[in-house]
């Protein structure tokens, strides 16, 4: 860790991180990076492994193999590398009988840097009583009040396991605009969960995409989409065009086939009518949703 | 931390301290009765010349109070399954953990701080209830002599402060291993229960090498003080024990045929015939004066425990995924 790299370090960085629990293997040699200042969306079906990948980040699990270096370091017990992350997990953890007020007052006690105005202020435009017991709060206002206190220690890395799953759309638009603010403050890298892909799209710039447990894809979005394209032509062999490109996904019909493939180079063979490729049909292109499981083809595609 | 602590927890305080309040009145103005009842018997039997007697004539406060006292040895298990149990297995459990070990304290301060305050509270809760209960015990163990007999030894002195330490170090351990609170209850009860007895039945008896004495039959010796009477018994013309006493063994009679007829002449008779005979009584026991070494080694055995079941929690908190 010398300083000429500390400033071009990426947030998170992983070299073939993997981690089995007792039966199963939850990541497998993942190797993601994502620089400073982006939204991050970590995509995959569920168990692909978001989870896991976001626990060992945050140095709430250990992994069984690989290297991960968070804000430049392992996660570790250590005040000042917690200082900087914040996460907060799918089942919103709140103490069910201490109020918003009560958990605002922990925060302040247990961090360096603690913006209590700021969650206030949020419950009161929520109006969610800060002063009832968290349990007695309805789901939604709960994951509010989650999302106000992680907000609240001003991290340099924000950790979010499906955030806006309890939210309904209008505070999930609210919650993500107020997201895409702080990162636009700077100094702050978000890498958010989820599987629903439109909402994503919207604020997120960066793209981890997860299946069965390994890393397909990772990179800008913008980057990864250009890297990408969608071609329809006759049904032929496709051989030719997957010595040069990898192929992700292969729809045959009785008179054509839709191809969507992973780019290297152009594609010159005046066959294929070529299209661009969305968000959407990317990720489902990946997991194989688009097409029944038969006619689908699965690269695993790692990031070098 | 210590503010997260006392919020998470103050209820459970406030139970705890009404509990012992109520607790408190009762054995003050229940053992004040008892003391003042003792003395004027004492007075009385001093000037008849019958304190002698005393013990088999005096009955002292009533024995449902008796038996509430000596329900105190459940104490420390309680404190164990309502305080210890729940302390990580709850965050485990209901992923509040995920709060708390997120925010910018280490997962060793939150340990050292959250469970300092509930092993203290335990421990001098349990220090309370047994400095209530020794107090209020003092003129019945000055009439009985019981106070080093298992039962009595448990709930009095510093040993409870011991089991309560350790009945919390127990929960603690067991919620943090199986990271569930109902199944961390169930372990802490059982392991505490049978820990408790194991202990009590084997090891205490040989914390000091037992002091026998033999002694005639016909003049029974009783050492002085709260002793511990451990085994008692006949010893033979060949110096054999018969820890059954005079009377059977494996139901045949040891006291010699020749003093059987001598029953009919009365107990005195016959033991006269049987100490003719070469048979003698003997006692094994653990003298008064040993009663705080044993209190002291006793709570050494559980605070140590308690040590070794505390660096089981860290350990499993601090190395392994939560």
């Amino acid at each position: 860790m010398t300083a000429d790299q500390g400033a071009t370090r990426p947030v998170i960085q992983t070299r073939g991180l993997s981690k089995r629990y007792r039966k199963v293997t939850a990541l497998r040699e993942a190797t993601i990076t994502v620089p400073e200042g982006r939204i991050s969306a970590l995509i995959g079906p569920n168990g692909a492994g978001k989870t896991t990948l976001l626990r060992l980040l945050a140095g709430l699990a250990w992994p069984s193999g690989g290297d991960v270096a968070v804000l430049g370091s392992t996660p570790r017990q250590d005040p000042a590398f917690l200082a900087g992350i914040g996460f907060l997990a799918q089942e919103i953890p709140l103490y069910r009988r201490l109020s918003a007020e009560d958990h605002i007052g922990a925060g302040a006690r247990l961090n360096p840097r603690w913006d209590a105005a700021s969650v206030r202020q949020r419950l009161k435009s929520l109006d969610i009583p800060p002063d009832q017991a968290v349990g007695t709060l309805s789901g939604g206002q709960r994951a509010q009040v989650a999302l106000a206190l992680t907000l609240a220690k001003r991290p340099r890395l924000l950790l979010l396991d499906e955030p806006v799953a309890a939210l309904d759309p209008l505070a999930r638009r609210h919650f993500l605009a107020t997201l895409a603010d702080a990162v636009a403050a700077g100094g702050l890298t978000v890498l958010l969960s989820s599987h629903l892909v439109a909402d994503l799209e919207r604020i997120c710039d960066h793209l981890i995409l997860l299946a069965a447990s390994r890393v397909q894809l990772c990179g800008d979005i913008d980057t990864v989409l250009a890297e990408h394209q969608v071609l329809v032509g006759p049904r032929k062999d496709t051989t030719a065009l997957e010595r040069t490109h990898t192929l992700v996904q292969a729809v045959r019909t009785a008179r054509q086939i839709t191809l969507l493939i992973r780019l290297n180079g152009p594609v010159t063979d005046p066959a294929w009518e070529t299209a661009d490729v969305g968000l959407e049909e990317l990720v489902l292109g990946y997991l194989g949703q688009g097409a029944p499981p038969a006619l689908t083809h699965l690269t695993t595609v790692g990031e070098d | 931390m210590t503010w997260l602590t006392w919020r998470q927890h103050r209820h459970q305080a406030y139970i705890a301290a009404a509990a012992l309040a109520a607790f408190a009145v009762l054995l003050l103005v229940t053992g004040l009765q008892m003391a003042s009842q003792y003395r004027s018997a004492l007075a009385a039997c001093t000037a008849s010349h019958t304190c002698g007697t005393l013990p088999s004539t005096l009955t002292l406060g009533s024995p449902v109070l008796f038996i509430l006292v000596t329900l105190t040895l459940a104490v420390p298990c309680l404190l164990g399954v309502f305080w210890g149990g729940p302390l990580v297995a709850s965050e485990l459990e209901t992923g509040t953990g995920q709060f708390a070990w997120m925010q910018s304290v280490t997962r060793k301060r939150w340990l050292t701080v959250k469970s300092g305050w509930v092993l203290l509270g335990a421990t001098v809760w349990g220090g309370a209830v047994s400095a209530l209960v020794t107090w209020w015990s003092s003129p019945e163990n000055a009439l009985r002599h019981q106070n080093f007999d298992v039962g009595k030894f448990d709930i009095q002195g510093i040993v409870p402060m011991g089991y309560a330490l350790f009945a919390v170090a127990l929960g603690m351990a067991a919620g943090t291993v199986l990271r569930r609170t109902l199944p961390a209850l169930a372990v802490t009860l059982g392991v505490f229960a049978a820990l408790r007895l194991v202990i009590a039945t084997w090891l205490r008896p040989h914390y000091m090498s037992a002091i026998t004495t033999v002694f005639s039959v016909v003049r029974p010796a009783t050492p002085a003080g709260s002793y511990w009477l451990l085994t008692s018994g006949a010893v033979g013309p060949g110096g054999q024990r018969y820890s059954s006493g005079l009377l059977t063994i494996n139901n045949v009679p040891i006291i010699p045929r020749a003093c059987r007829t001598t029953f009919s002449q009365g107990v005195r008779g016959m033991l006269s015939c049987v100490r003719d005979h070469g048979f003698r009584g003997y006692l094994t026991y653990q003298p008064a004066s040993r009663y705080w070494a044993f209190q002291g080694i006793e709570t050494g055995v559980f605070v140590f425990l308690a040590a070794a079941l505390i660096a089981v929690t860290a350990f499993v908190l601090l190395r392994r995924d939560v």
